[in-house]
């Protein structure tokens, strides 16, 4: 038997285990007995082990699998190929889902009813299956179907609590954009079917430039919204909070990185877009990442906090991307590689690092019972597992070595670092101001995770809620471990991994600098040991704090407080809208009675892009509702019949 | 060039700068004291203070977890590390791992900041929380500009390994009259005076003050802790150092090993940083530190300083 044939009956295997999972809680759905989702859960989990072992000789031996599930018509069918590309994001799925259905196996026994649990269960599993399925269709119906599929499974994970009036909102605003989402991406494929007259993705070289650039600018739309690109970002920080934690690590490690798949899937196969839409995608990234790490930075809901640094993840994936086509439109293989890969690597980063940092704040939203970082504190000595787990995130998305955040980060630096090739002076001087506003991101995302980390598990507790808190049981401590685990070892083994898959580039080989940081620790401890011996014991006293009687957590740091500072300096970008209202007992208002008064940040996006859109949809739809009113059959008989002659008259002119 | 000329590389690099860094952070205190019309502390004053530290007892806050007592010892493997990236006397021929990576060096310190910011909110003082929340504001802001320093740098000299850069620089006869690497040396000073806490950006000298910012976070700090920040803050310092001489005034660097070589490339590079130090020290005698939110102007003045030489660069080429 070849390797194509074990890798695909691998994965059938496992999408076929995946399916059972799915639909076993279904037959039982207002069952009580934990058994039948723990057995639901458990071959979900081996489904994922199975298609990560499919996957890997895909990866490893660069294998293309093509096959056919279902063929309707000669144009419908659902054919799927896995190759390299689609084989990385299905691992990409398969782990992060593996450390959630973990995760999942003790986080959903917090809700009350059994109903929602079984469903929730089925639904992950669904979403899962959805997500793989994406990546490896071949043909637009597939792509569309399953990506239709992905949305609606995710919107009614989103929807989980609908009693809650925020989670309605959200999911309201989700539903909206994953459709528009979807309608992008339907005039795009419809303009490639048009364009090579088949409905598979085929290659669109030399196709009239025009129609390519249609193309690109609908799918882009059409997958930046998916994906959470600014300005399409506002779902995210509404739908991470209010879904459960382990819905939103799903979707914000990998639901999101689908997106990124169908971009990096046009950019590298269908269609190289031409070198302003290059830049397009670099601004756009570059847009992306500093605001969403701006936004960040003043949220104190530690949940959407971790949906805004997903934009700028994003942001710093679409980095890697932009570069990528303007390489290659120069011609600079090496580099336009170099970018690409780290785009890809920081996609399965940040997949495992940010499914792995909302685990953990999952955790601590349930320990504490709130999302409000400034009502937390002191988790570290209640809370040691689960902060220690919040740590490898942190500092994995802080980019900082030996983690992984650093070497995929670092590669897009470099890209940046060699664009002196390019030979354009303004695209230069644009490529150095991405490059320095790029820094800034980065090191901003560090400020914010001190802040979201020392505000939360640091010093003393705020309140009560976080004084009562004790450690999550034990599968909520080893889901968010398995993308701990891989957030060092992607780290520190990242430059063999990528010899051994054969790219040769020029990255610190942190496997060896982790060993020397090994070895200087040891020699270290060991002197300090030496010569820092003393007759004292070591002391625990109180924190000095200028002559106070006691210390008391009223006069602890905030996390306001903390990024102040911050706040000052970026003033521009948080506008904010002072609203008062007062009330006077005299007409002369003189005499002051009651009054109201509120500072609201002023959401720029909201103004002015989708409010004004919302409100001429909202017009539209008012004025249609006229035609509507009308009580007679005949009149609805009428419009069938023109909307009928219409669409014969639009088509016989196209064909 | 093999293995065991690279180990010792390591070897010697990481010991000169964790012997030499103690005295520049004497001498620059000696040259303000002198600004300031004072005797000063003796030249080995810092060395007699990290002995002394390190038999001082410990003590921890009741509040504060394990961030605080792993910090110290992170923070100075962390700038050893970061010490093997800039090679101080001479230069390694092989690559080294990648140990030369610009990014590398930056990022390795700016995991030392990250442990050194948490360690300042873990005693859960207002003290070390403000130190923390500025520092991190300052190095926030500051980034790009150092990446854009690095950058025009890189793309000068094309390439961004530092060992490359300084042989590229000890190969062209006068690295200083290149007018690209003279602006960024201003750049790369300033870099060196933010970096290491220093006027206007911080003041070194006061304790317990609201305007400080580096010595607000190791407040908590007690004993041999206190002696491993400090020994890494005079390492760090060094470093940052190394970097400007080396690529400015590299007279001395030796690309090939030699006994003499090194013993002449050690005293070289110790003279020419002790006059930096006394720049240092006379430049931080002469003006006073600025506001908090004055500093983004100089940023960003240093930030135009390196973008100038960009543009320079590219419409010159």
């Amino acid at each position: 038997m070849s390797l194509d044939t074990v890798s695909l009956n691998l994965f059938i295997a496992g999408m076929v285990f995946l399916l059972s999972a799915a639909v076993l809680p279904l037959l039982f759905l207002r069952n009580g007995k934990r058994m039948l989702r723990y057995s639901s859960l458990i071959s979900a989990f081996i489904s994922c082990l199975l298609v990560v072992c499919a996957s890997l000789p895909v990866v490893v031996y660069n294998l293309k699998i093509r096959f056919v599930i279902y063929t309707i018509t000669y144009f419908f069918s659902i054919t799927c190929m896995i190759d390299r590309l689609s084989a990385f994001f299905i691992i990409l799925i398969a782990v992060v889902s593996l450390s959630v259905i973990i995760y999942s196996f003790s986080y959903i026994e917090h809700m009350i009813e059994n109903i929602k649990k079984n469903m929730i269960v089925c639904l992950i599993c669904f979403f899962i299956v959805s997500m793989i399925m994406v990546v490896i269709s071949l043909n637009m119906f597939a792509f569309l179907f399953f990506w239709e599929i992905m949305s609606i499974t995710s919107f009614f994970l989103v929807m989980s609590e609908y009693e809650k009036a925020e989670t309605k909102k959200a999911g309201l605003f989700y539903f909206i954009m994953t459709q528009l989402s979807t309608l992008f991406l339907i005039f795009g494929f419809m303009a490639i079917a048009n364009i090579s007259g088949s409905y598979n993705f085929e290659n669109l070289d030399g196709v009239s430039s025009i129609a390519v650039n249609f193309i690109f600018v609908s799918l882009f739309i059409g997958f930046g919204i998916k994906a959470g690109i600014v300005p399409f970002h506002k779902w995210l920080p509404y739908a991470h909070p209010a879904s459960p934690s382990n819905v939103s690590a799903l979707m914000s490690g990998v639901m999101i990185k689908v997106a990124v798949y169908g971009i990096v899937r046009y950019v590298v196969d269908i269609a190289q877009p031409p070198l302003w839409g290059g830049i397009f995608i670099l601004i756009m990234g570059t847009i992306s990442a500093l605001l969403g790490v701006i936004y960040a930075l003043k949220e104190h809901d530690i949940k959407r906090l971790l949906a805004y640094h997903s934009i700028e993840n994003i942001g710093i994936i679409l980095l890697g991307v932009g570069l990528f086509v303007i390489f290659t439109n120069y011609n600079l293989t090496a580099l336009a590689t170099l970018s690409i890969l780290g785009a890809l690597f920081h996609t399965i980063n940040h997949a495992i690092f940010k499914s792995l940092l909302f685990m953990a704040a999952g955790s601590v939203v349930q320990a504490t019972g709130t999302r409000n970082i400034e009502e937390m504190g002191g988790l570290v000595k209640r809370m040691p597992f689960t902060s220690s787990l919040f740590l490898v995130g942190a500092v994995s998305i802080s980019a900082l070595p030996p983690f992984n955040g650093f070497v995929s980060e670092l590669m897009i630096f470099l890209g940046f670092f060699q664009s002196g090739a390019l030979l354009s002076p303004i695209l230069e001087i644009l490529m150095f101001t991405c490059l320095s506003l790029f820094a800034l991101t980065s090191s901003l995302a560090a400020a914010c995770f001190v802040k979201a980390f020392g505000i939360t598990f640091l010093a003393m507790p705020r309140s009560d809620h976080s004084k009562n808190a004790v450690e999550v049981k034990m599968p909520m401590l080893i889901g968010p471990a398995i993308p701990a685990v891989l957030c060092v070892v992607l780290g520190v083994f990242s430059s063999r991994i990528f010899t051994f898959l054969g790219f040769d580039l020029p990255i610190p080989d942190l496997l060896v600098i982790s060993s020397i940081a090994i070895i200087s620790a040891i020699a270290v401890i060991i002197i300090v040991k030496i010569s820092g011996r003393t007759k004292y014991p070591v002391r625990i006293d109180e924190t000095w704090g200028c002559g106070i009687l006691s210390q008391n957590p009223k006069m602890e740091y905030t996390a306001s407080g903390f990024s102040e500072p911050i706040m000052d300096i970026f003033k521009p970008v948080y506008r904010t809208h002072t609203h008062i209202e007062k009330e006077y007992s005299d007409k002369h208002n003189t005499l002051f009675q009651k009054g109201f008064a509120e500072i609201r940040l002023f959401e720029i996006f909201e103004e002015y892009l989708y409010m004004p859109i919302a409100r001429f949809v909202m017009k539209i739809s008012a004025d249609l509702a006229k035609i509507q009113n009308v009580i007679e059959p005949d009149s609805y008989i009428l419009y069938t019949f023109v909307t009928f002659l219409l669409l014969l008259i639009i088509g016989g002119w196209f064909i | 060039m093999n293995d065991s000329t690279f180990v010792f590389y390591i070897i010697f690099n990481l010991f000169f700068a964790v012997i030499i860094s103690p005295f520049f952070m004497s001498l620059i205190k000696k040259v303000k004291a002198y600004c300031q019309g004072r005797k000063g502390p003796q030249l080995f004053q810092t060395y007699y203070n990290l002995m002394k530290l390190m038999k001082k007892e410990v003590v921890y806050s009741s509040t504060s977890s394990n961030i605080m007592r792993i910090t110290p010892y992170i923070n100075i493997v962390v700038i050893l590390l970061s010490s093997i990236c800039v090679p101080l006397v001479f230069i390694p021929q092989s690559s080294g791992s990648g140990f030369g990576n610009i990014i590398l060096f930056l990022y390795l310190l700016a995991l030392a900041k990250f442990f050194m910011a948490l360690s300042g909110l873990d005693a859960g003082s207002t003290f070390g929380s403000m130190g923390s929340s500025r520092e991190m504001t300052i190095s926030a802001v500051f980034e790009p500009v150092i990446i854009i320093v690095f950058a025009a740098l890189a793309f000068v000299m094309n390439t961004a390994d530092i060992y490359r850069m300084f042989t590229n620089s000890v190969n062209s006869s006068m690295p200083f009259l290149n007018p690209i690497k003279f602006l960024n040396s201003i750049s790369l000073f300033i870099i060196l005076i933010v970096e290491t806490s220093r006027c206007p950006v911080d003041n070194p000298e006061t304790h317990l003050e609201l305007t400080m910012i580096h010595e607000a976070m190791l407040l908590e700090n007690t004993g041999k802790n206190l002696a491993l920040m400090e020994l890494s803050h005079a390492i760090k310092q060094t470093l940052l150092m190394a970097l400007l001489i080396n690529l400015i005034i590299p007279y001395g660097l030796i690309t090939t090993l030699t006994f003499t070589g090194v013993i002449l490339g050690a005293f070289s590079f110790f003279v020419k940083a002790s006059i930096v130090s006394v720049i240092v020290g006379v430049l931080e005698s002469s003006i006073a530190k600025s506001r908090l939110f004055r500093l983004p102007i100089l940023f960003m003045m240093v930030f135009f300083f390196s973008f100038l030489t960009i543009l320079f660069e590219v419409f010159l080429k």
